[in-house]
């Protein structure tokens, strides 16, 4: 309990005696990794407004015309019975044809021309929410295809495919970029702790002549960079916040994406304590490798 | 309690020890003699695994010193207490806290810790400056002090590098007192030293080094 004390007292009187490069440590620390969080931020939006929309999927299957009504029933029993399908209407030919009429009353007589209704009948599927994923949604209309008395199912593929393509690409980009920054925030708060070990070397040496144990030595070196991590790591939540008020202010203000402006979201408290923990750990990265180049932090 | 078998040493291609092969037994005294350069200090670190010889064997209370394992050499630190010439205290802690630090690493309970360095400052004579700064103190004392910290965990065996080198006759003398009551104690003591007061003080085995060998044993004489 003691030696604990101690250690945490060591980490704390490093920090305070090297006060300037602790604070330009931590200042850095939370530029960088705000960068890394804006990204992370236009990710965690988009991946909830591709929610939103993906829940206003809706599937059309089409039912062959000659079909009798006792196989429309066994069709719809089958999509009853499917997991994957949430909720289903049966929309009628005649129904069909009265919704086009209302939707488009100028081109109704191009039907009339025809005799009959062409239009079929058709189901509006929309999938449970664990099947809405673009490759869920995917695999669930290739394999109703098959069924049979369904001659064509129908959804905005390319709508869903794009969405996704965009999705993958800020991704990519998040992490790509969040790697680069995040060795660059190591090579930060590695440096820091390579100056406290320069400063210090003539004790360190003598904790090691006395029997001081490696981890004995290192400890408070690496709680140090633990602490400048996750402290630049909540500088820049901070940072983060403040820029996304601002910017939902001014979204505000203009008045003209007020819509979008409700749909945003900051992280939830369990992604910013995660980010604290990224923090926390990138700063023991640092000092670890530090202290592993600094052979003088060996007993 | 320490052995050296045809240990040598080189820096640079430049021998430090040659071939040296000595015993000293438990609660001896010994004086370690000869100029600077002579290889004095490179045997002292040896002994502590602060450096490792190029050949030769060193045992260290019945430890074999030169084939420890790093993560062992803390252990055998622990065992063996160290007194610098330039005192080596941590100039940002009290006189208190630098003695207590050998303790403090063996993860030694507070209350333990008091006692034993307030034991450790009375012994050397420097416990009403506990709470002072190496830096208040004169160079007598920081020497003290250090003694203190060197013996606070009750060593097996006690070095000194050139202890004297900064101080005057008088607290030569004194210092030399201090080894001697510590060595009454039961702990073995080895003085590094190139100063012929302390050997003029001392009457005891005496090892002499030149150019890195040892040179055949005498007693110095009081």
């Amino acid at each position: 309990m003691r030696t604990l004390a101690y250690l945490l007292r060591e980490s704390w009187v490093n920090m305070r005696t090297n006060r300037t490069t602790t604070m330009v440590a931590i200042l850095t620390t939370a530029f960088t990794l705000a960068c890394v969080g804006i990204f992370l931020l236009l990710y965690v939006n988009l991946r909830a407004a591709a929610g939103w929309l993906q829940e206003d999927i809706k599937i059309m299957v089409y039912l062959d015309d000659r079909l009798a009504s006792d196989s429309v029933t066994e069709v719809e029993q089958q999509l009853r019975g499917d997991r994957a399908v949430g909720s289903l209407l049966f929309i009628s030919k005649e129904q069909a044809l009265g919704e086009f009429k209302t939707q488009f009353p100028s081109e109704s007589h191009l039907l009339e021309g025809l005799g009959q209704n062409p239009l079929p009948a058709s189901f509006v599927v929309a999938l449970s929410p664990a099947f809405r994923s673009p490759d869920a949604v995917k695999r669930w209309a290739e394999r109703v295809r098959q069924v049979t008395g369904v001659s064509k199912v129908d959804y905005n593929q390319d709508w869903i495919d794009a969405l996704a393509t965009v999705i993958r690409s800020i991704e990519l980009v998040a992490i790509g970029i969040g790697v680069i920054l995040s060795a660059a925030a190591v090579t930060i708060i590695a440096n820091t702790i390579r100056l406290t070990l320069f400063a210090r070397r003539d004790e360190i040496a003598i904790l090691r002549l006395i029997g001081a144990t490696t981890s004995f030595i290192r400890i408070p070196y690496l709680l140090e960079g633990a602490v400048l991590g996750a402290l630049g790591s909540a500088l820049s939540l901070v940072m983060l916040k403040f820029m996304y008020e601002l910017f939902r202010q001014q979204m505000r203000t203009t008045g003209r994406f007020a819509e979008l402006e409700n749909l945003m979201t900051f992280f939830p408290p369990s992604i910013c304590l995660a980010l604290i923990a990224v923090g926390l750990g990138l700063g023991f990265a640092g000092s670890f490798v530090s202290i592993r180049r600094f052979g003088e932090a060996k007993a | 309690m320490i052995q050296l078998i045809h240990v040598s040493k080189q820096y640079d291609q430049r021998p430090a020890l040659s071939d040296v092969t000595l015993e000293i037994g438990k609660g001896e005294f010994v004086l370690l003699m000869g100029p600077s350069g002579a290889g004095k200090s490179t045997l002292l670190r040896m002994l502590i695994r602060a450096d490792r010889p190029d050949e030769g064997q060193i045992f260290v209370h019945q430890k074999n010193v030169t084939t420890l394992k790093p993560s062992d050499i803390p252990y055998l630190r622990r065992k063996v207490g160290t007194v610098f010439q330039d005192f080596r205290l941590l100039p940002k802690k009290s006189v208190f806290e630098n003695v207590a630090l050998p303790l403090l690493v063996q993860g030694i309970s507070s209350a333990d810790i008091r006692r034993k360095v307030t034991e450790a400052l009375r012994a050397v004579g420097v416990e009403h400056k506990r709470d002072q700064l190496p830096a208040g103190l004169s160079t007598g004392e920081q020497q003290r002090v250090c003694i203190a910290r060197a013996i606070v965990n009750g060593p097996v065996v006690l070095l000194a590098d050139e202890p004297t080198g900064n101080l005057d006759p008088a607290l030569t003398a004194e210092i030399i007192e201090l080894f001697k009551l510590i060595n009454a104690r039961g702990t073995t003591v080895v003085v590094a030293t190139h100063d012929p007061l302390v050997m003029a003080q001392v009457n005891r085995r005496v090892l002499t080094l030149s150019q890195g060998r040892l040179l055949p044993e005498h007693r110095a004489l009081a």
